[in-house]
């Protein structure tokens, strides 16, 4: 039987994985600073893990650069958005705190995080079989690529998935009907996409090409912005002659 | 309205119910015979408080039937490969689960399951068992085939047939485990399963050889199992022709 002590602890990772309403709603409903503590301990350490097992393929430099800014893109996307994210809950109907809506988001985070942390030694081994990024040839490298890329791409749409689906849950619970929570979800989501792609595109690189050092940020980081650059793809893509 | 015809399923009866199953499991030979005959019983004294001897004993009797499996299929190339085989199938199995522990228990919960870590390790260690003691059965068979031929691509398949049906029936003990765990689905656990088989062969593939010898204790060349199968069969076919 799970004690609903209202304490973010560590060992309860498995009843926030299960979604049990009663504790989580006392974590939710009444937030505390240590859960706060755990719930950041948590987001480091699982996406720490996940970004050095994607940063290793690279370099085992790469790997310790991935696994800092991992944590820090959710981290920074989380209280980038707050304030607004805070604002629109109960401008759509969802009628909650700064607090809950910080540990709401924190704790979807802290999920996520802990799949993410979960699957971390799966992608490290595929990673470890994978001719290394620098020395394979052409068309290894071109499949490994792909497979690689497609498990990163499985396991963080899982991740995230699970993620919003007990989000969801937890704010139906928390006073919304099903129809307040998907507008209040969506617009969360839009939100934290938005800044969270710009973020993504800030901290590059996440796992590096051969050709290019291994570094923290590239030289150009903060030129341009990840939708500038989307923009310019897609126009080269439909219009191939224009401003050359 | 209710269809006659569809039958009723039984109740679940859950492990420790019947009176045989609460009696405790003392001895590593018992481990190996509640394993077959009563895995209901390894189930429930699983769920137990101090069930960290059991899953020991487990884990022990496990490597010691995958270390006498190892001998086998060591002794087609003899040498190094005597000692080399045995520790890298043990050290490969047991890895292949380390690796895969984290994502169970994250499918285990995910699926409502009450089950905890400790019980979900115990799972796995009877995974392991079951796996060990099933090689350990079709031993004799491998032997007899590995004096007999020369063929390096046969005995790699047939050790991957006698692989593959043990770990048929060590997978079939966890699911057993999941459905007395209040599990609401299974899609987890089968997900899990192929990402435990897939990690498996690729883990044997990067500790290779098994079977042949090699200059080298560990490939100096990475490659994914099936680039690693065709190009087995590639060369058996060279060498014929």
């Amino acid at each position: 039987m799970m004690i609903h002590s209202g304490i973010l602890d560590v060992r309860k990772i498995g009843a926030l994985l299960r979604g049990e309403t009663g504790c989580i709603d006392s974590w939710i409903r009444q937030p505390r600073v240590g859960n706060l503590a755990v719930q950041l301990i948590w987001i480091v350490v699982g996406m720490g893990c996940y970004g050095a097992a994607m940063g290793a393929w690279r370099d085992s430099l790469q790997a310790l650069y991935t696994a800092l800014k991992f944590p820090l893109i959710i981290l920074l996307t989380t209280f980038g958005n707050i304030l607004i994210n805070a604002m629109l809950a109960p401008l759509l109907g969802l009628n909650i705190t700064f607090r809950q809506c910080l540990t709401a988001i924190l704790t979807s985070c802290s999920l996520s995080s802990a799949i993410l942390g979960a699957f971390s030694p799966l992608i490290a081994f595929m990673v470890w079989n994978a001719p290394p990024l620098t020395a394979a040839p052409a068309a290894t490298s071109d499949l490994t690529h792909d497979a690689i890329l497609l498990a990163h791409v499985l396991i963080i749409a899982f991740a995230g998935t699970v993620a919003n689906l007990r989000l969801s849950q937890w704010l139906t619970q928390l006073g919304g009907s099903a129809a307040i929570t998907r507008r209040v979800l969506f617009a969360w989501l839009a939100g934290n996409l938005f800044l969270g792609s710009q973020l993504s595109w800030i901290l590059r690189p996440f796992v590096g090409l051969p050709g290019l050092p291994v570094e923290f940020l590239r030289p150009n980081a903060l030129h341009g912005n990840f939708y500038e650059t989307v923009l310019q793809i897609c126009a080269h893509l439909f219009f191939p002659g224009h401003g050359k | 309205m209710i269809d006659l015809n569809v039958p009723t399923p039984p109740p679940l009866i859950a492990p420790g119910d019947k009176p045989g199953e609460r009696e405790p499991i003392a001895g590593v030979l018992a481990v190996a015979e509640a394993m077959l005959r009563q895995p209901r019983r390894v189930m429930y004294q699983l769920q137990q408080p101090g069930s960290g001897r059991l899953i020991a004993a487990m884990l022990a009797l496990a490597i010691l039937c995958l270390g006498i499996y190892g001998l086998i299929v060591g002794s087609f190339s003899g040498g190094t490969q005597l000692w080399a085989a045995p520790v890298k199938i043990i050290s490969g199995l047991f890895g292949s689960a380390f690796i895969c522990l984290p994502s169970l228990y994250i499918f285990t919960c995910l699926s409502g399951s009450q089950a905890r870590l400790r019980e979900v390790i115990g799972y796995v260690a009877g995974v392991l068992l079951l796996i060990g003691i099933l090689l350990v059965g079709f031993a004799p068979v491998a032997w007899i085939f590995s004096q007999s031929t020369q063929s390096l691509a046969w005995m790699g398949f047939l050790h991957l047939l006698f692989w593959f049906i043990a770990s048929v029936f060590g997978l079939r003990f966890l699911d057993g485990g999941f459905a007395h765990a209040k599990a609401r689905t299974n899609t987890g656990l089968y997900v899990w399963i192929v990402i435990f088989l897939l990690t498996s062969l690729q883990m044997m593939t990067a500790l290779r050889p098994l079977i042949g010898k090699a200059e080298s204790f560990l490939p100096r060349e990475k490659m994914f199992f099936v680039a690693h199968w065709y190009h087995n069969l590639d060369t058996e076919s060279e060498t014929k022709h």
